[in-house]
């Protein structure tokens, strides 16, 4: 892992198009701002482990699950769609 | 001779093209034959499914709200999902997201959200904060990271 030590204002270059300055620090928290171009994603790491363990836990187990579902919407009325 | 009106009629009968279909076989969701053009590609896939981009939405059963969102390339694994609108109240839509991650006109996307069905299905589970917006034109989609405190990844939908 590359460590770089930065004061605050001063910047990290990522490749051609990705800057990374760090903006204030606070007792035990970093506040980092970036400036990249529109298709370079940027997330919180656990934003992403959330959608991705609920994804895992939205996978099918069988088509049941879903038309057992499905079933009991429509007898309850709710039916169809617009 | 002019060919007569009754000619050139059964001239004009054409029999539609079969349209062109993929076979899917899978083990846990049966056989099907998926009409190539309703196929949309996720690029990246979903988050966590990163070697699966294939996918079609199917019915699970006529009319019904619910759908299942099966993977082209890897048949045993499919979602369930639905268009959140008339599910969540005062649900809006996040097309402007969508229209710029997908780069394209707002009425071209189709939008909906994973569900998680738990083994009684006495309320199911919707992730609000990671909807997948599709191009029906183009056929591309993406599930999009909305970085939205207030969108809950596993909003309550009671069903009883």
């Amino acid at each position: 892992m590359l460590v770089l030590t930065r004061k605050i204002g001063e910047l990290v270059r990522i490749g051609d198009d990705v800057t990374v300055r760090v903006l204030a620090v606070r007792n035990r928290q970093v506040s980092l701002g970036f400036v990249a171009p529109g298709a370079v994603k940027i997330y919180r790491e656990e934003v992403l482990r959330m959608i991705e363990s609920g994804n895992r836990r939205a996978q099918l187990g069988s088509p049941e699950h879903l038309s057992a579902l499905a079933a009991l919407w429509e007898e309850q009325g709710r039916g169809t769609q617009r | 001779m002019a060919p007569s009106v009754e000619v050139v009629a059964q001239a004009r009968v054409v029999t539609p093209p079969a349209p062109r279909t993929v076979a899917i076989a899978s083990q846990r969701f049966g056989e099907f034959a998926v009409p190539v053009d309703s196929i949309f590609a996720l690029d990246p896939g979903l988050v966590g499914f990163p070697n699966e981009h294939r996918f079609v939405v199917l019915d699970s059963r006529p009319g019904s709200p619910f759908k299942w969102m099966l993977c082209i390339d890897e048949p045993e694994l499919a979602f369930a999902v639905v268009d959140p609108v008339p599910f969540v109240p005062g649900y809006r839509p996040p097309l402007d997201k969508a229209v710029a991650a997908l780069g394209c006109a707002a009425e071209d996307v189709a939008l909906f959200v994973l569900v998680t069905i738990p083994a009684r299905p006495t309320e199911i589970y919707a992730n609000l904060l990671a909807p997948v917006a599709v191009d029906l034109v183009r056929r591309k989609g993406r599930q999009l990271v909305l970085e939205d405190p207030t969108l809950d990844p596993a909003h309550r939908i009671p069903l009883l």
